[in-house]
């Protein structure tokens, strides 16, 4: 029993990491290591000729700037919009919370590809294609739902005591508000913002639509994939992988199993 | 208090209003009306008589069921190989986790390596003795249709893992010690006890992969290519590359129904507390 379990979580681990260990080897091979009918399976010569044709070829310093402003954006603004949703939510009754819950996980269930149709049309004539401001208004679309979603959490585990506490020691709506409850939900709000950072950084179906020529990172890995070249994919991948293994490193320790639920994908 | 309630949420509820709900409806719209601007069931006439749409909705639905199928699956089993405490129990679970936090792009291109016809799986294969010649994994269309469902459930299999896991971890433990002292065996103690009480993590991890799969996207686009056609897929081609504005909106409508109606069913079984808590 003991062994069979050994056996299984071995045979697990391998094909979770194995594939990303790949991408990693795929990026500083030689091609003489990879395309061919038995490519090595270790590391055995080691190139950065990709990483330096890359990084010097001009084409990727755009995308990482245009993803990382567009992350960026999305993430302040949806912690703007969310926030005060979320803690006038977290106030509600609590059959109301539910309802207003349950159709902001609608929200997060419903096609990319119905929500970005009309959206392409309409910013093809305001002239928002391709632009960081037009992605950053798509993106908060899948943003705020799961934002609210994980704020509400937040709000809602600070106890009303001590709100009420601190209404007892004379302070006002507002005086609570600043430097009781946002101190106190800062950990929570930080989380938030990480999580909507990750999901703009990733997102593929919006930005297909609503881009033309300024390509985001994964529209880029994409673009390299598309013409065949292995090894430029490789090194793209990666470098848009780095930061999001660090940050999920960072966020599962602060993740409950069930809150995944409104984060999905 | 209740007003001002109110007021924090008019913010999210406008943007979402105004940018998820009403594209959402016009697509609606969209797909009822014709080029010509008059209502009709014009866009899916043209949806039912094009080569691709059909094999997009079998593709869709095959790669949906045989993803949750391996998910589920293969997810029940790491749950519970990691429900009891052992030691390195933190260092599997986190390495088991990560392809939860890669992006799908990335997760396509390097299914890729893996899938490839000089990729890492056949010379895997071929060194275990398994193969002596390559497979083309995604040459034809149903073994395309097996490695996207594969390719798709190495990314989601460590998040129904980790639903599974929390739904095992919930199960008290007094249960299996009384169906011990009564004889029950390891399958008896599976079949009647973990299973039952394992439903709502189940049917959650069901609804939330089902309706993620409903959608894919970039993952057959990127490791395959058009010429596997999903619903999502084939609403952007339709889009972008006809400019068919119409069929587009049809596909789309499909796909929502579809995600509705699964999200429907689960809410009649579930309850809706469950769903929320």
């Amino acid at each position: 029993m003991k062994a069979g379990r050994g056996l299984f979580l071995t045979v697990l681990i391998l094909s979770a990491a194995g594939p990303l260990y790949l991408l990693l080897k795929v990026s500083v091979s030689p091609p003489a290591e990879v395309m061919t009918p038995h490519p090595l399976l270790l590391p055995h010569a080691v190139t950065w000729r990709f990483w330096e044709r890359v990084l010097a070829s001009g084409q990727i310093t755009a995308p990482l700037w245009k993803s990382l402003g567009v992350a960026s954006g999305v993430a302040l603004l949806a912690l703007t919009f969310a926030g005060p949703a979320a803690y006038s939510l977290a106030q509600l009754p609590v059959r109301w919370r539910y309802g207003v819950l349950l159709s902001l996980l609608l929200c997060r269930m419903l096609p990319e590809v119905s929500v970005a149709l009309p959206v392409a049309v309409v910013f093809l004539r305001w002239g928002l294609l391709d632009t960081a401001l037009g992605l950053i208004l798509a993106h908060l679309t899948m943003a705020l739902p799961v934002a609210a979603w994980v704020l509400t959490t937040t709000f809602s585990s600070i106890p009303r005591e001590v709100q009420e506490a601190a209404a007892v020691d004379g302070c006002g709506a507002w005086r609570t508000l600043t430097s009781i409850i946002l101190p106190l939900a800062l950990p929570g709000l930080a989380v938030c913002g990480l999580l909507v950072w990750l999901l703009s950084w990733e997102e593929f179906t919006l930005a297909t639509y609503l881009t033309l020529g300024a390509k985001t990172m994964p529209l880029q890995v994409y673009y390299y994939l598309y013409q065949g070249n292995w090894f430029d994919t490789a090194v793209a991948a990666t470098l848009m992988t780095l930061p999001v293994l660090i940050l999920s490193a960072f966020l599962q320790r602060y993740l409950r199993e069930t809150s995944l639920a409104g984060v999905m994908r | 208090m209740k007003h001002y309630s109110l007021l924090g949420l008019a913010p999210l509820a406008l943007y979402l209003g105004v940018f998820t709900l009403v594209p959402v409806v016009s697509t609606l719209v969209l797909s009822f009306r014709t080029s010509e601007g008059d209502w009709g069931l014009g866009a899916f006439r043209a949806l039912a008589a094009h080569y691709q749409f059909g094999e997009a909705v079998v593709n869709t639905l095959a790669i949906t069921g045989l993803g949750l199928v391996i998910e589920l699956s293969l997810g029940l089993a790491a749950a519970a190989a990691l429900a009891s405490r052992f030691r390195a129990q933190g260092i599997v679970r986190v390495l088991l986790l990560i392809p939860l936090g890669v992006p799908t792009i990335v997760a396509a291109s390097t299914m890729r390596y893996v899938f490839g016809m000089v990729g890492y799986l056949n010379e895997v294969l071929y060194r275990l003795g398994i193969l002596t010649l390559p497979i083309d994994w995604t040459g034809s269309r149903w073994l395309a249709v097996v490695t996207v469902a594969m390719a798709d459930a190495w990314k989601v299999t460590p998040l129904v893992m980790l639903i599974l896991l929390a739904g095992l971890q919930a199960i008290p433990r007094e249960l299996y010690e009384a169906a011990r002292t009564d004889g029950a065996g390891p399958w008896q103690q599976f079949w009647r006890i973990t299973l039952p009480l394992l439903r709502p993590a189940l049917t959650m991890a069901f609804i939330i992969r089902g309706v993620d799969a409903f959608r894919i996207f970039a993952l057959p686009l990127a490791l395959v290519g058009r010429h596997l056609p999903v619903l999502s897929t084939f609403a952007y081609v339709e889009y972008l590359e006809y400019g068919n504005q119409h069929t587009s909106a049809a596909s789309s409508t499909l796909l929502l129904v579809m995600i509705l109606m699964t999200v429907g069913a689960y809410l009649r079984l579930a309850g809706p507390e469950e769903v929320v808590r």
